[in-house]
């Protein structure tokens, strides 16, 4: 743990099991996302579902940074994960992506991606509001994933006929805002 | 329309086996469907069994997320 780190936030007024607690479970979601996005990745196939397929590894690419990038955040702030695998799983902070009924569905398969990204939207902006001018590092480190979410929420959205995402695909490395945090 | 007092809507905490219902602007809702009320908690700081108007209208999400569960009543705030 971080002594003096931990109690710079204590001291802000901010109750630091309560922030560890949530950004444990969105590593779980993060993590079990990036498993769930997995098994969606392999379905997107087809005239369909190969167009869709990149954006979506990008994507699967990127929760599993932001799962990494949290982890150190957790144990500097006095936190660990749990144990099991299991247990970790089921406190994720969003439901799991699950493969639809229909595999061969892909607007489903977009539904479900889209739903996952707008779960993870909400969920940085609720730490970033609960930490702006208060805890320096973690709203930094929220920000940067909350950057990459929106992000990820745009593309799937635009496949989904709700307008253009005025983004592109990523070009190069992914990540370009948590890699700073993955050094 | 079941009326609920504050102290009747604590028992439904969604906590050891009971149901999670949680007040918003004067109507009571289910949400023991809800997966983001798992153990009468969402996101780590919100209680099943009180009245939440005041943290949604802060949340990042609007009130439509809550309508999608069903209303079992209305609160009152007279004991």
């Amino acid at each position: 743990m971080a002594k003096v780190a931990r109690e710079m936030v204590e001291r802000t007024g901010i109750n630091v099991d309560e922030l560890v607690e949530l950004l444990i479970s969105n590593a779980s979601a993060e993590l079990t996302t990036f498993y769930y996005y997995t098994i969606l990745r392999v379905n997107l196939i087809g005239l369909e579902g190969e167009g869709i397929k990149e954006i979506a590894e990008t994507a699967r690419i990127e929760d599993r940074n932001h799962f990494e990038a949290l982890v150190p955040r957790i144990y500097e702030l006095g936190g660990k994960i749990p144990g099991n695998m299991n247990a970790f799983h089921d406190i994720s902070a969003c439901p799991p992506a699950s493969l639809p009924e229909n595999a061969t569905d892909v607007k489903a398969i977009l539904k479900v991606l889209v739903e996952a990204e707008r779960c993870a939207v909400r969920g940085y902006t609720h730490i970033c509001n609960l930490t702006a001018g208060k805890d320096h590092r973690t709203y930094d480190l929220a920000l940067a994933i909350l950057n990459e979410e929106v992000e990820h929420e745009s593309w799937f959205s635009e496949f989904l006929g709700e307008g253009p995402s005025g983004h592109f695909m990523r070009r190069g490395e992914t990540s370009p805002f948590v890699s700073k945090f993955l050094r | 329309m079941r009326v609920f007092t504050l102290q009747d809507l604590s028992r439904y905490n969604g906590r050891d086996g009971n149901l999670a219902y949680v007040a918003y602007r004067g109507l009571v809702y289910d949400v023991s469907g809800s997966y983001f009320f798992r153990g009468g908690r969402h996101w780590v700081r919100h209680n099943a069994g009180s009245d939440l108007s005041d943290e949604i209208d802060q949340a990042p999400h609007d009130e439509s997320l809550l309508q999608r569960f069903p209303v079992v009543g209305s609160l009152t705030m007279v004991e």
